[in-house]
């Protein structure tokens, strides 16, 4: 009984949204239905008999819940049945692992005849190749003509992103939350020492020293005052908080962009930085093997078996359920954790990037025969509610608004939650939940997290996007990145690496020979490009 | 003449006809793909193919040669080799002798298949496995060494200590597989020399001296001839997995560096590039050691 009237919401929901979105489609296609008309009939009798086919690539992360697949499920079918169905197209979906992403799509790409409508990375090197390759369809026009409420849902700032030599040839999709880094602190060591919330790297020392002496987490020997990780979460506010003040054209020519970040190799401050690493390291205040932590696991562990005093992270990485925090909880009952903002400059401020506005890259191969299709499908997408539904379902089984922000139920049945184990893949437009304006989206991420961490992450969310860093755009791509990128990020770590882990007494030799072992493979060409742009771009 | 051929082909056809499926693999699978090889000639643009890339004749290896990670990879991927052929050759053939010594049936095979099973651990799990035991911070041996009150030994952090950890996996891996083809070539020895040389009242190293290792000449010739050709080749994975950002200096080699160029960079012509020139060297090492044995010791492959 129950379960036949929650089957019959949910088909009034679908009907009405299908209503809806149908309504949209037809005003939207009646201008194209009455050219097509006045050319030949026979044309509009093809759009209305054999449907064509969209073909989309999705990621595909092996999560599909049992009696679905990545290619066949709750979203695909609502995709299919209110964009599909209403304009006669059959949207295919292709899987693409998504941890080989980049390596995949080259091959689809390269064979020319199998791609995938609308491909997509997160790789803006990888984009600028196909595009300086010829391999991308021109969008500007086709957004114009079919995209309208793309055009506006995107935006002018996320939408340049995609251009390509003035040219648009990709759809970057719109970031709803920018803030990237806060640094966390164990309360509770603080609390038992006596000891106030550091404010600047400075007092940070003396605190580490501190939790380094007494060892207030009763480790044996082993506390990590400070975690660190070869990651960017770990070491990106460290290092950019002593950057000096420089100027906009040293912003510009100094800055190095490796792979989607921006680094601040040449900027002033950056060799006090790997001093006051390669000090905190020698005085073994700092986690000993973060050279062969790259993916953070070892931090992770470390923290969450409440060996780590101090650590920067991803603002929102430990308060999932199930997280960091959780499980730090779970071994240590008494441990709390709270979201600082320590690193400082010599102007007392806490600078620390933040993300370009931009997620995906969606592209539109120039193979592709369904170019109009694939706008449309992505206006679709952006029009009415239909994102809102992508991202989170139905309300009163999947969420509740509060506020207008929708509030996902805990208790929401085993099928519900399934419905959604790719909405954040699907709502390709989007990097993150898309409710208007970006306090709103903050405040969903926060009710996404447990309650009892609610403050917390609100917290970090705040540190996140305060004093940030934005990230240096160019007119035009600097080429030799695109080359020299991916190698030198390499070369960047080496460089953080050896000047960490070095004698206090050799760090100078060993700077110099980094520093110069990277301007060799790239560093001085990228230099070189970025200062003749600068000069071009300031004409 | 030709009545001659005809009759010997319709005589032999069977024994053609079995070596069709090798030859067509060979020609599909290993000279097919030779075609690619034009790439690294060409300014590569994949949308276009390789018949429509530009041809941009010496431009590519103009740069790899001027690139110093290329002479850095290229000297740790000969230095690697070179210890690993001064450890890990010796090892399966000492190991197999060892084998062949032993006189209980039983123990020698359960010691056989227990040596086989590194072979069969994917390097990624060893990689795991590696960073869990020689870990600096809380490594089981580093553990057992800072109980004792020594200070931590940076086993993959730092160059020189690194250097003897993957030389030590590289055996622990391949040793016990290696010892297949020797023990091979040891059951076909005469058991009658043994007998004989027992009542010389020869001792077991005097046998192991003078009959085993004469015996396994050929076999070891044959090996060495192999392994340097592959001098200059190095596998992927164990460079890739063991190695890690403190060590780059020495675990950066030509196949890492053709992973990033290729793969990660999409520098398809410049990976080409180095992947031809590892070819071509690999096959003057070849044919330079082949000549080098059978002028020495009289044997040869080719």
């Amino acid at each position: 009984m129950e379960k036949a009237s929650k089957g019959k919401k949910k088909t009034l929901a679908l009907a009405a949204l299908t209503l809806a979105s149908t309504m949209l489609f037809s005003a939207c296609s009646s201008n194209g239905n009455a050219n097509v008309n006045g050319n030949s009939a026979g044309k509009g009798d093809g759009a209305a008999g054999k449907p064509v086919t969209l073909k989309v690539e999705v990621f595909d992360r092996g999560n599909a819940p049992a009696g679905s697949t990545i290619t066949d499920n709750y979203l695909t079918k609502f995709v299919q049945d209110n964009f599909g169905t209403p304009n006669n197209i059959n949207v295919e979906f292709v899987p693409i692992p998504r941890s080989e992403e980049v390596q995949k799509l080259n091959v689809l790409m390269a064979s020319g005849s199998d791609v995938p409508d609308i491909v997509f990375t997160y790789d803006s090197g990888t984009f600028y190749r196909y595009a300086q390759q010829g391999g991308l369809t021109e969008l500007g026009a086709l957004l114009d003509e079919h995209g309208p409420n793309l055009k506006k849902f995107l935006g002018e700032e996320t939408i340049a992103y995609g251009q390509y030599e003035g040219k648009q040839y990709a759809l970057p999709a719109r970031r709803a939350h920018l803030g990237k880094y806060s640094s966390f602190i164990r309360q509770d060591w603080l609390d038992k020492l006596g000891l106030p919330v550091p404010t600047t790297t400075e007092e940070l020392y003396t605190t580490l020293k501190a939790f380094k002496e007494k060892d207030p987490g009763e480790t044996g020997g082993k506390v990590i005052p400070l975690g660190m990780a070869l990651a960017p979460a770990q070491y990106e506010p460290l290092i950019w908080s002593f950057i000096q003040p420089h100027s906009e054209e040293e912003r510009y020519t100094l800055t190095q962009q490796l792979g989607s970040r921006d680094y601040p190799t040449l900027l002033p401050g950056f060799k006090d930085a790997l001093q006051f690493m390669n000090k905190v390291y020698n005085e073994g205040l700092m986690s000993a093997d973060f050279s062969l932590d790259e993916d953070k696991k070892k931090l992770n562990e470390d923290a969450a078996n409440g060996l780590v005093g101090f650590f920067s992270e991803d603002d929102m990485n430990p308060f999932y359920a199930d997280g960091l925090y959780a499980t730090l909880q779970k071994n240590i009952p008494d441990a709390k954790l709270s979201a600082v903002d320590v690193y400082s400059n010599s102007e007392g401020k806490h600078p620390k990037p933040e993300y370009a506005p931009v997620g995906l890259y969606l592209m539109i191969p120039k193979s592709s025969e369904r170019a109009v299709e694939a706008i449309k499908y992505l206006d679709w997408m952006a029009s009415g509610d239909n994102l809102l539904y992508i991202q989170n379902g139905v309300e009163g089984e999947n969420y509740t608004l509060q506020n207008g922000i929708p509030v996902m139920k805990a208790d929401a049945t085993e099928e519900a939650k399934n419905r959604l184990f790719n909405a954040g893949d699907m709502g390709l437009i989007s990097n993150g939940k898309q409710l208007g304006d970006t306090e709103k989206n903050v405040e969903a991420y926060v009710y996404g997290m447990p309650e009892a961490f609610h403050e917390e992450t609100r917290r970090a969310l705040t540190v996140s996007r305060s004093d940030t860093i934005k990230p240096v755009r160019f007119d035009r791509p600097i080429e030799a990145q695109g080359k020299y990128g991916t190698g030198l990020l390499d070369k960047f770590h080496e460089i953080i690496v050896k000047t960490t882990m070095v004698k206090p007494d050799q760090f100078e030799a060993t700077y110099e020979a980094a520093m110069k072992d990277y301007m060799a493979n790239g560093g001085q060409a990228i230099l070189d490009e970025r200062k003749e742009a600068y000069a071009a771009m300031s004409k | 003449m030709a009545l001659k051929a005809t009759a010997y082909l319709r005589r032999y056809w069977q024994l053609y006809a079995l070596l069709v499926l090798p030859v067509s693999y060979f020609i599909l699978f290993k000279y097919g793909p030779m075609y690619g090889i034009i790439i690294a000639f060409k300014d590569f643009n994949f949308f276009q193919g390789i018949n429509g890339s530009e041809w941009i004749g010496f431009e590519g290896f103009r740069e790899v040669f001027a690139m110093p990670d290329f002479y850095k990879t290229l000297r740790n991927t000969l230095m690697l080799n070179f210890f690993d052929l001064l450890v890990s050759f010796p090892a399966p053939l000492i190991l197999a002798i060892m084998l062949y010594e032993l006189k209980f049936a039983w123990f020698k095979k359960l010691s056989q298949t227990i040596l086989y099973i590194p072979h069969f651990i994917s390097w990624v799990i060893i990689g795991g496995i590696v960073y869990q035991v020689f870990g600096t911070q809380s490594g089981m041996i580093n553990n057992l060494i800072t109980a004792m009150g020594f200070e931590a030994i940076p086993f993959l952090t730092d160059k020189n200590d690194w250097l003897i950890t993957y030389l030590g996996v590289g055996v622990w891996q391949s040793a016990g597989w290696g010892t297949i083809i020797y023990l091979a070539a040891l059951t076909g020895i005469n058991r009658e020399l043994f007998e004989a040389a027992d009542v010389d009242g020869a001792s077991r190293m005097r046998k192991i001296w003078s009959i085993t290792l004469p015996s396994l000449k050929p076999t070891i010739v044959t090996l060495l001839i192999i392994n340097l050709g592959h001098m200059i080749a190095i596998g992927f994975e164990r460079p890739y997995i063991i190695g890690n950002t403190a060590v780059r200096d020495y675990s950066d080699v030509l196949s890492t560096f053709v992973y990033r160029m290729g793969i990660e960079s999409g520098q398809y012509t410049l990976a080409t590039v180095v992947g031809l020139f590892q070819a071509v060297v690999g096959l003057v090492f070849v044919l330079g050691s082949n000549y080098a044995s059978k002028k020495l010791t009289d044997q040869s492959i080719l």
